[in-house]
């Protein structure tokens, strides 16, 4: 019997040299995480039922299939740190600056560029319930990859008003025991909503001027919609195919946001006619830890009133547009942390 | 003012300002970063800002 608190989480911060090639234990940090759950492993079988020749319809044989994981979240208050993680695995083209902090400029990674493909970097997930002699679990889970992420930013106090969350899919290889000694748990640059130091979507300031106090919330999220990964010569693992690859498929960046109506707002009016704008994300909280969300070309789709605890608002959903010279949009994340996605 | 080197899909490799601003279309047009070269004698690399990026590489 195991309590659920007791379950360490470390998963490589850097990124693994090849999809079967687990993270080196110097690539991988400690996290708590939000979800409570660990990552469950489900390896599918089947029986024959199908076959006939048996003289009757039941099964009678069972067969391994494969691993059927499932995905897996990484919830955690938004940090300088979580945050470089995750837009570098979800993105894929990331470049790194800086001798401490660092900045990590990040970017969609295009299919005809990427050195892998459509293949996004991997990294390992290691998940213990007192490891060693008579673990409860230990193992590692190779080849995982983050498929997408939802960044919320709410009107509300303390960590919980900026929050992320990673969803990750993983091959079906692993590795148990595991073999790694977990690093002592990393203490995150954390953010919270009272740190957004830019704030202006399509040419409005919420920061300051008219619109000023008039933001109340933001959804951004990433989804690479992965293709299945199994194909001939995928590999296997305890007699159980196993997937070989992730590759996105129609990527999606999706962005709204909830702001108070009053008199002289200008959403409605960007709407219809249309305009389009940079929109900028910036939380800071010192010298060493920011992020900033860059969307080169911003419009409103829909912009829906409603109420927000009584208060009239509108809810936006923004259309991010692909510009040719600067692209979808770019992350810039700066982190005492070096060798993120290296 | 940092900077890193940079890779072009065929094979330029450049040393550039390391702001969003003039990675960005780099990256978008297919750009990655490269470990700083290691070269004897190395000559000077010529900053990129000084080039006009797009009209080399589209």
């Amino acid at each position: 019997m195991a309590n659920i608190n007791e379950l360490l989480n470390g998963w490589g911060f850097g990124k693994q040299t090849a999809i079967g090639t687990a993270n080196l234990v110097a690539a991988i940090w400690r996290h708590t995480n939000l979800n409570t759950k660990p990552w469950a492993k489900v390896p599918v079988n089947e029986d024959d039922r199908a076959e006939i020749g048996k003289g009757h319809e039941f099964p009678t044989q069972l067969f391994r299939s494969h691993y059927n994981m499932p995905t897996y979240e990484i919830s955690k208050y938004a940090s300088s740190e979580f945050l470089a993680w995750a837009m570098s695995f979800s993105m894929g083209n990331v470049a790194v600056s800086g001798s401490g902090p660092y900045t990590y400029t990040i970017v969609p990674a295009l299919g005809a560029t990427n050195p892998t493909g459509l293949e996004l970097p991997y990294f390992s997930f290691v998940q213990q319930i007192r490891p060693g002699g008579s673990a409860v679990l230990d193992e590692m889970l190779v080849g995982c990859a983050v498929k997408g992420w939802k960044l919320s930013i709410k009107n509300s106090p303390g960590r919980a008003s900026a929050m992320c969350a990673a969803e990750c899919v993983t091959t079906g290889q692993y590795t148990s025991p595991s073999g790694i000694t977990l690093p002592a748990i990393s203490t995150p640059h954390e953010f919270n909503a009272g740190m957004i130091s830019a704030l202006t979507f399509n040419g409005i300031n919420y920061l300051s001027g008219g619109s000023a106090k008039q933001f109340v919330s933001m959804e951004a999220s990433w989804e690479n919609n992965f293709r299945p990964g199994f194909f001939p010569g995928s590999g296997s693992q305890d007699g159980y195919q196993i997937q070989g690859r992730f590759e996105w498929g129609d990527r999606v960046f999706a962005v709204q946001f909830v702001v108070r109506v009053q008199s002289g707002s200008t959403e409605y009016a960007n709407l219809i006619a249309l305009t389009t704008g940079t929109a900028t994300f910036t939380m800071t909280r010192d010298a060493n830890n920011s992020f900033t969300m860059l969307i080169q070309k911003m419009g409103f789709n829909v912009a829906e009133l409603g109420n927000t605890d009584g208060i009239v608002t509108l809810q936006i959903t923004g259309v991010q547009l692909y510009d040719p010279t600067n692209g979808l949009v770019t992350m810039t994340v700066t982190t005492p942390l070096q060798g993120i996605c290296q | 003012m940092d900077s890193v080197f940079m890779r072009s899909p065929e094979g330029e490799v450049k040393e550039v300002e390391a702001t969003a601003e003039k990675l960005t279309p780099l990256m978008v047009a297919g750009w990655h970063q490269v470990p700083a070269p290691v070269v004897a004698n190395q000559k000077p690399v010529v900053a990129a800002e000084e080039e006009k990026l797009h009209g080399e590489h589209q």
